[in-house]
């Protein structure tokens, strides 16, 4: 059973002659984290400055619990936000910054400290209450940001690209993070970013967008699985996208060889067949793991060893397939030999065109 | 990698006129103090420089000249002095009460219509002083009004504006709306923000402001040569009247004490801005 907590429906925005975003509707669960995801100027901070009551939407409506929120100044909105410059108050403490909701809410003294004492705890930075934020560490600056936007409780928290500026490891660490405190205290919360492999990891939801559209919605795995477009899957996990067409009997004619798959395509329909890198299988041509029926000779053109995996680029005909392999499963070749592709079209989608 | 223009470490072909410029640099900008300084000591009634001897008499002069109930000069020095503290604090308060708003405003508008607007309000400084004095002068005049004080406040505060202005805006540009932001979706009105977040962050470009509203204020003379009255003067104006014929030493015993108060002012606005507010 799904309960619907923010509700977005038609929302539109022009900037001018420019529209940001165009008939925009989505539904967020009570509780479920939600990421927005997207190339740069897809309309996904936009549809986010919307939902916190930075930019008024030219047409459409938004919905909390119920209640219309669309002309709701930001103030009365009451979502907690963590910005992508995190916005922390550089004349305040720690303390400060994090109480400063609570002290526009006429939250008693002892009521800040308190909850300024939990939040700490919870970010496990205590001591730090009275340190300038000018003295934090990038990952401090953005635990306190954080801490800063749950500190009013808020019935949505909304991220806009947070931990951009982190290094990769710090990153991956907040991310955990992040995930983890959502969870606790199980707010709703809708996060953008650019980042799919972020993307993949904190959502329960995942919303893929370009040129101001929702192109898919629905959890990480079956999004990445079934991507709905081309778009998706090459933007989603960097797919292969190959042109193909369909012969007799609705089989898939791939890079030339006729397979045994069957596409649900009219025969001769102009197709193309997004694969994933790791769903690309090599092997060394003639030898005795090689499958017969539907290996395709391929020349490698690039390969590098990333340790636990390897990529390879590997051309056929004037076709370039990308291909990622486990560390086991790497055949014995380098640039300019040749081996054997094989693919399992069960594991791929196809479209149209 | 060693860059011809710099002197490098055993002295480059420039060093020698670097250090030449420095020199003559730094005696042009100190002298006069130095000289003023050094005259305002002198024990004797010339004012040739150097002095013979010295002395804290002009000193004592100052002082007798603010204690003693003048009769003598058609406005006393105290008066002066007044009027100009006076108008330097009403120049101070209106251009810092002017240009923070607008700074403000500019920082969140068009690229365009800001720098159009800097442009503006640089205009002032490059009017030539003169034709301004004259130009509020006849301004003043066609008014038929009586300004009282405030004929001598309105052309000093076009005088500052551009240096409290671009202080403000020098501040501004530091601060990112996405701090308003946070302060607005935490629960503040877009004035409480203002108010809570953006005031304390501009804070040390406006006393830098402030501070550069005062002195300039306080140390005008063109404009007010052109404005002042018999009952309406100010202290530069004072001392101009006792030079005019013959060099008064009092007045460099003034402008000693003058010069203390501004280095304090100067030094307090080099520890505010650290950096981070420019000058021109």
């Amino acid at each position: 059973m799904s309960d619907t907590h923010l509700s977005i429906e038609n929302v539109t925005k022009s900037f001018g002659t420019v529209h940001a975003l165009a008939d925009v509707s989505l539904n967020v669960d009570r509780g479920s984290f939600v990421c927005l995801l997207g190339p740069s100027g897809c309309g996904k901070t936009t549809l986010l400055r919307i939902i916190a009551g930075f930019e008024a939407a030219s047409a459409g409506s938004l919905t909390l619990d119920g209640k219309s929120i669309t002309g709701q100044p930001a103030h009365h909105r009451g979502f907690g936000m963590v910005f992508q410059s995190l916005a922390l108050f550089p004349h305040m403490t720690v303390a400060q910054n994090i109480a400063y909701g609570l002290k526009l809410r006429k939250a008693g003294r002892a009521e800040q400290s308190q909850r300024v004492e939990e939040l700490l705890e919870v970010i496990e930075l205590p001591n730090i209450a009275d340190r300038p934020v000018s003295a934090l560490s990038g990952g401090q600056r953005q635990r306190v940001a954080i801490a800063r936007a749950l500190a009013i409780r808020p019935s949505l928290f909304l991220l806009d690209e947070p931990l951009s500026a982190l290094d990769a490891k710090l990153r991956e660490n907040m991310q955990i993070e992040l995930r983890r405190l959502q969870q606790k205290f199980g707010v709703t919360t809708i996060l953008v970013t650019h980042d799919q492999a972020e993307a993949m990891m904190l959502a329960d939801e995942l919303v893929v967008m370009k040129d101001g559209r929702i192109r898919q919605t629905g959890k990480p795995t079956d999004v990445y699985r079934k991507p709905a477009d081309r778009f998706v899957a090459d933007f989603l996990g960097s797919a292969n996208l190959v042109d193909a067409r369909v012969g007799p009997g609705g089989k898939l004619v791939f890079l030339g060889a006729q397979t045994g798959h069957v596409a649900p395509f009219s025969e001769n329909a102009k197709v193309s067949v997004a694969v994933r890198p790791e769903d690309v299988r090599l092997s060394l041509p003639g030898t005795s793991d090689t499958p017969v029926n539907s290996a395709i000779a391929a020349q490698v053109v690039f390969r590098r060893d990333l340790g636990a995996v390897s990529e390879w680029i590997l051309s056929v005909g004037d076709v370039e397939i990308r291909a990622r392999c486990p560390r086991n499963q790497n055949p014995d070749a380098s640039v300019g030999d040749e081996v054997a592709v094989d693919i399992d079209f069960e594991d791929c989608q196809i479209y149209a065109g | 990698m060693k860059t011809a223009l710099l002197p490098g470490r055993n002295g480059g072909s420039f060093t020698f006129a670097i250090r030449l410029l420095a020199v003559i640099g730094i005696l042009v900008c100190a002298l006069p103090v130095a000289i003023v300084t050094i005259m305002s000591f002198s024990a004797s009634e010339f004012t040739g420089f150097p002095p013979q001897s010295f002395s804290f008499r002009w000193y004592q002069d100052v002082w007798a000249l603010f204690t003693a109930a003048d009769a003598s000069s058609a406005q006393s020095v105290s008066e002066a002095t007044l009027t100009s503290i006076t108008v330097a604090v009403l120049v101070m308060i209106i251009s810092t009460v002017v240009c923070v708003p607008l700074a403000y405003v500019l920082a969140r508008s068009e690229r365009r219509v800001r720098e159009g607007m800097e442009t503006l309000f640089t205009l002032p400084l490059v009017f030539p002083l003169v034709m301004l004095g004259i130009a509020f002068l006849l301004m003043a005049e066609s008014l038929k009004l009586e300004l009282g004080i405030w004929r001598i406040v309105i052309p000093h505060v076009a005088l500052v504006l551009p240096f409290v202005l671009r202080n403000c805006l020098g501040a501004m540009s530091g601060i990112h709306v996405e701090v308003e932001e946070a302060a607005v979706s935490l629960g503040a009105s877009p004035a409480r923000a203002f108010w809570d977040v953006v005031i304390p962050m501009m804070k040390p470009g406006i006393l830098a402001g402030l501070i550069f509203a005062l002195i300039i204020s306080f140390n005008e003379f063109t404009v007010t040569f052109f404005m002042y009255t018999i009952d309406i003067s100010t202290l530069p104006i004072w001392m101009y009247s006792r030079t005019v014929s013959s060099l008064d030493p009092a007045t460099l015993a003034i402008s000693v004490v003058i010069i203390l108060f501004d280095l304090v002012l100067i030094l307090l606005v080099d520890r505010l801005i650290a950096g981070r507010a420019n000058l021109f």
